[in-house]
């Protein structure tokens, strides 16, 4: 059987499900006859006509917006951030319209906004960045980065038919470079739920998104050395997978925190207070981060690989608290 | 239903407070609802105040004037069958949020000393009944520190705390905690020194929440530097005359069992002045000056965790003996916390003592709503020039903080002169 | 057929001619909605707010009640409103209940909101009303959207979509106008322009003459009316809907008029000038009906009296309900932040 990417996941559920749900239509920058920048929509205006792949002028709060107008009216718009850097732009919809509307008024507004986001692609400070805890606090929202095609596929499927607004971001690094054997029966994702991608038991490495593979290359370096990492795949950020964040803890007892997002107020900081909270007593070292500094993401490629968290800083704090 | 607390609305979301300026009906009178009641005055805008329900308006709780803060209750409309209108029913009041039980606090688990370990290590030595000090030297973490390995090995090898006879005895609750470490050098094994870090010793130390008599006081201090336009006058008294006096009294007043010290002197000169200076004497009340005609004066009292200020009631008409008897005894009562509600009610106008601990001088915060404060400072012998030569004298600094609004600087060192040629002249 | 009696002098042309006037039904429904809006917004600004019933802030339509009233009487129940917050007529006219707002107002578990929100930001999809947030403008690419959702399943639908002259600066404005005019949705943008947003004059939000004006750089029509004339706010309102729901696309109306009160009920406004007070005054749109209709004989001597007593005693009874209606349990602050079932 074929192998499919990451990005071609994406472009699957939302064909499939487009298929069999008329509520359902794109509307975005390019993403009618250019099909995309990514190409995610890449042949869905001849599939389904320019009213369910609707190209838009370059107006990210206009996109949200007419997203959540036509959400109220009962359809399942996917509105297309052609950067997640420009979700900025759309800010003011997604915190203030969008998340809130529930809660004011009772009207569940079932968006989804997909982001392309994450460095590694040497796109400089607009088109890398990692936006994601901007959303994480605002309650209302839901948050996922699937990391894997099987999940890209799932996730944006359960996005779609999720009663509330969803904010998918897509890892523009995984795109191509990711891809495995996807089963052809219909399946999701459920929201919400984590998964161990490999299992360890000294430390574990709780990440998301393209940072998976980081921990993953780490971890099979490390095995050489008699050091058995852990690594759990978050998959949403919010809701996120509490039972499965303390289970790993409580089973290792030493945990790391790693992703790509800058330090403060990233969502390892979260992390950590919920295991110290809730799992202290099962902690046999200190909680570490791994996470990019507090700089914007840098162009040149020295730059960019020294703000990225790498592989060498996987393993250099697994070796000391597996130490300590 | 009866009655319908009228109240002061909030008048814009950063609205706090407002001014009620003019009643347009009296208590009494008979009110419709929605009927302009009363004005107020806020610092966005002036309105007039619908009534929020028909009756009478039987009690009117704040004057034309006062400022008061939102949500307060200005007047009571009570129900009269013969008054018209619809029957009001009071709003049903927010729900409040439920009081959040408080757990019982925790036995603080003993920690036994000098054993690095982790806080998972810690509890697998508490569930299997190990003592960490069996395993002290044994660890093989970083800086010597009990892994969770080396505990689990320890404890395979038949290492628990029956087995090994090493039964940790229940660790007694260690005592509160000093709030600065012990001068004394440790007399345990010495740990490698840690770096210093600067950082850490910039950071804040303990956090302790302030005790309900500090916050008390913090709030009427602050209270007080915004109500009042303080002023302090400072003035130098020769206590010579007052010492001798007190010498040549002692042995009496100690018969009487009355210790004697120099405070009833201050106190009754003060009582004296306050007589001529009734304004000293009074306080304020919006615009308006209200002469007290009792002379209660406040004498403050350092006490554990802060400050009180019990209050001697008609110091004007108090021999100096019945004055020391009862200056001692709320003093005691104080220190003892046996004060009555009565005893700290009621003052108008207080005297503090802060010299007693050396102090020169003070520029202290006036008790509200009165309107002055004397501050007694250390006695000294001082050189003083006197008829061109000089001469050793016991003096003292008074100083008078006083309220601006109220009180001019003439009159405050009128005041002040008053005392001290009470005190100069003073005859046993 | 004219009711430009007074030629506010910010109404170019001045009069109108209405091809063909409303039924009485539909004037007679104009005239209680207009009274209404306005007897609504007195009692909850001027005494419920004044007597610590309402809670928060306070933001009134006085002056400008033609404007919702005239642009939604005839809309169709399955056409969309979104308001903003001088737009109080169009809740009524909706359908939403007296009480429904008072509690609103008040905060209680029965208003529009449940307690979650405040004052003006009711909403009911089951009216197809849809309330704007705090962010003006933000209503704008959403009505774009709702007008979209008609379009690609090919409905019979019109939105309306209200905002004020301050909304205009917002980039969202431009955004949401722009893409419905690309995308040639059915939406209606009404701009209440009272002249004053919050403190801030007209000429310190644009450096154009007319809100209108902007229309010619979307490619859309833009029409200047007499705000405080429910009948050319009716007549321009009734041609935008029909070409919205001919396809042709969205059109902007500006409705002149004046804000006859503060920003909010705190504000005393007295950075207008009184003589604007006094000159707007004059060209009340309530009166100016009133008179109309009673010259026409379209209302008997004693109708007006009659309504007024009408909508009291309606007011009088909604406020009874609404002062004894529950505040909100405190564990509701946890529901409904996602869908529940």
């Amino acid at each position: 059987m074929a192998l499919t990417t990451y990005v071609e996941a994406i472009r699957q559920g939302i064909w499939e499900e487009m298929e069999k749900d008329e509520r359902v239509f794109v509307l975005g920058e390019d993403v009618g006859i250019y099909g995309g920048a990514f190409k995610v929509t890449a042949g869905m205006l001849e599939r389904f006509g320019e009213w369910r792949i609707i190209d838009t002028p370059i107006s990210e709060s206009a996109i949200v917006g007419a997203a959540i107008g036509a959400a109220l009216m009962g359809m399942r718009p996917i509105a297309e951030m052609q950067f997640a850097d420009f979700i900025s732009c759309a800010f003011d919809q997604i915190t203030n319209f969008a998340a809130k509307s529930r809660y004011r008024w009772g009207a569940g507004v079932p968006i989804v906004v997909r982001a392309p986001s994450g460095g590694g692609v040497h796109g400089g400070p607009f088109h890398s960045q990692n936006p994601e805890m901007y959303y994480v606090h605002t309650p209302g929202l839901k948050v996922v980065c699937p990391s894997t095609a099987y999940d890209a596929k799932g996730l944006i499927k359960a996005a779609i038919r999720d009663p509330d607004p969803v904010i998918y971001f897509e890892h523009k690094f995984l795109y191509r470079r990711i891809k495995e054997e996807l089963p052809a029966d219909d399946f999701v994702v459920p929201i919400g739920k984590a998964a161990i991608r490999r299992h360890g038991t000294d430390i574990s490495v709780i990440t998301y998104g393209a940072m998976v593979y980081t921990a993953l290359d780490a971890a099979r370096q490390l095995e050489k050395e008699g050091i058995d990492l852990e690594v759990l795949d978050l998959r949403s950020l919010l809701p996120f997978d509490r039972e499965a964040v303390l289970d790993t803890v409580k089973k290792t007892n030493k945990v790391i925190l790693l992703h790509e997002d800058t330090r403060i107020g990233g969502f390892a900081g979260e992390l950590a207070s919920v295991i110290s909270e809730e799992a202290f007593e099962y902690l046999d070292g200190p909680i570490r981060r791994i996470t990019a500094p507090d700089t914007p993401v840098p162009y040149s490629p020295p730059l960019e690989e020294f703000f990225l968290p790498k592989v060498s800083d996987v393993i250099r704090v697994a070796r000391e608290l597996y130490a300590y | 239903m009866a009655e319908t607390k009228v109240i002061m609305p909030q008048m814009g979301e950063s609205i706090f407070e407002g001014t009620l300026t003019k009643w347009l009906k009296k208590k009494g009178d008979r009110v419709q609802r929605d009927e302009p009641l009363f004005e107020i005055s806020t610092d966005k805008v002036d309105s007039e105040i619908p009534s929020p329900a028909s009756g009478v308006l039987q009690d009117v709780l704040v004057t034309e004037g006062q400022t008061v803060q939102i949500n307060t209750v200005v007047a009571v409309i009570g129900d009269e069958s013969a008054a018209s209108g619809p029957s009001e029913t009071a709003a049903p009041s927010p729900p409040q949020k439920a009081e959040t039980t408080v757990e019982p606090a925790r036995t603080r688990e003993g920690r036994e000393p000098d054993v690095r370990s982790s806080p998972l290590v810690r509890r697998i030595a508490r569930e299997h009944g190990v003592t960490l000090v069996a395993l002290s030297g044994k660890g093989t973490g970083i800086g010597g520190r009990i892994t969770k390995r080396d505990i689990l090995s320890h404890i395979e090898q038949g290492g628990t705390g029956a087995k090994t006879g090493i039964i940790a005895p229940p660790a007694p609750i260690p005592p509160a905690r000093p709030a600065a470490p012990p001068a004394q050098p440790s007399l345990q094994p010495l740990q490698p020194l840690q770096p210093l870090q600067p950082a850490a010793s910039t950071g804040e130390g303990e956090r302790v929440p302030m005790t309900a008599i500090r916050k008390s006081i913090a709030e009427h201090m602050v209270h007080s530097r915004r109500t009042s336009a303080h002023v302090t006058t400072f003035f130098e008294v020769d206590c010579s005359r007052i010492l001798k006096a007190r010498e040549q009294s002692r042995p009496e007043f100690e018969r009487a069992g009355v210790k004697l010290t120099v405070t009833p002197y201050f106190v009754q000169a003060a009582a004296s002045a306050l007589k001529r200076f009734p304004m000293l004497n009074s306080s304020l009340d919006g615009d308006t000056i209200v002469y007290k005609r009792a002379i209660n004066i406040g004498i403050a009292v350092n006490i554990e965790g802060g400050l009180i200020v019990p209050v001697l009631k008609n110091a004007g008409g108090k021999s100096l003996l019945e004055m020391a008897r009862a200056i001692n005894d709320l003093g005691d009562r104080a220190r003892n916390k046996k004060l009555a509600p009565d005893d700290v009610k009621d003052g108008t106008f207080t005297i503090t003592n802060p010299g007693q601990y050396g102090g020169l001088t003070g520029t202290p915060i006036i008790n509200q709503p009165q309107v002055a404060i004397m501050s007694l400072g250390g006695i000294k012998k001082r050189a003083v020039v006197i008829d061109d030569a000089i001469a050793i004298r016991s003096m003292i600094i008074l100083s008078l903080s006083f309220d601006h609004r109220v009180i001019d600087g003439a009159m405050a060192d009128q005041f002040m002169a008053d005392i001290q040629k009470q005190l100069e002249i003073w005859q046993a | 057929m004219n009711v430009n009696d007074v030629k506010p002098h910010a109404v170019p042309g001045g009069t109108i001619q209405l091809t063909a006037p409303p039924p009485e039904k539909t004037l007679h429904g104009m005239l209680y909605y207009m009274k209404l809006t306005r007897e609504l917004e007195f009692r909850i600004e001027r005494k419920l707010y004044r007597q610590g019933k309402i809670v928060g802030g306070v933001y009134v339509g006085r002056g400008q009640e033609a404007i919702a009233v005239g642009a939604c009487i005839d809309m169709r129940h399955e056409d969309v409103v979104c308001p903003s917050h001088r737009d109080m007529g169009a809740f009524l006219i909706r359908g939403m209940s007296l009480r429904t707002i008072f509690a609103q107002y008040m905060a209680r578990k029965t208003g529009a909101t449940r307690g979650k929100d405040g004052n003006m930001h009711m909403g009911d999809l089951n009216l197809n009303l849809v309330p704007f947030v705090s962010m003006l403008a933000d209503n704008i690419p959403v009505a774009a959207g709702i007008g979209l959702s008609f379009k690609i399943r090919g409905q019979d639908r019109v939105a309306l979509c209200f905002f004020g002259d301050g909304a205009t600066s917002r980039g969202d404005f431009h955004e949401g106008v722009n893409m419905a005019a690309v995308l040639k949705v059915p939406v209606v943008f009404i701009c209440n322009n009272n002249q004053y947003a919050y403190s801030t004059p007209l000429e310190r939000q644009m450096a154009v003459a007319n809100v209108a004006d902007r229309a010619e750089a979307y490619g859309i029509p833009g029409e200047i009316v007499d705000g405080n004339d429910v009948l050319a706010v009716w007549d321009a309102a009734a041609r935008a809907v029909e070409r919205a729901r001919g396809g042709h696309g969205p059109t902007l109306i500006e409705c002149k008029t004046f804000r006859m009160t503060g920003h909010s009920a705190h504000d005393d406004a007295g950075y207008v000038p009184r003589e604007l007070f006094e000159l707007w005054e004059e060209r009340d749109p309530i009166k100016r009906f009133e008179r109309y209709l009673t010259e026409r004989g379209v209302i008997a001597p004693g109708g007006i009296e009659e309504i007024d007593k009408r909508i009291n005693r309606e007011i009088d009874e909604a406020i009874q309900i609404a002062e004894k209606d529950p505040f909100p349990d405190p564990d509701d602050t946890l529901k409904d932040v996602y869908y529940e079932g």
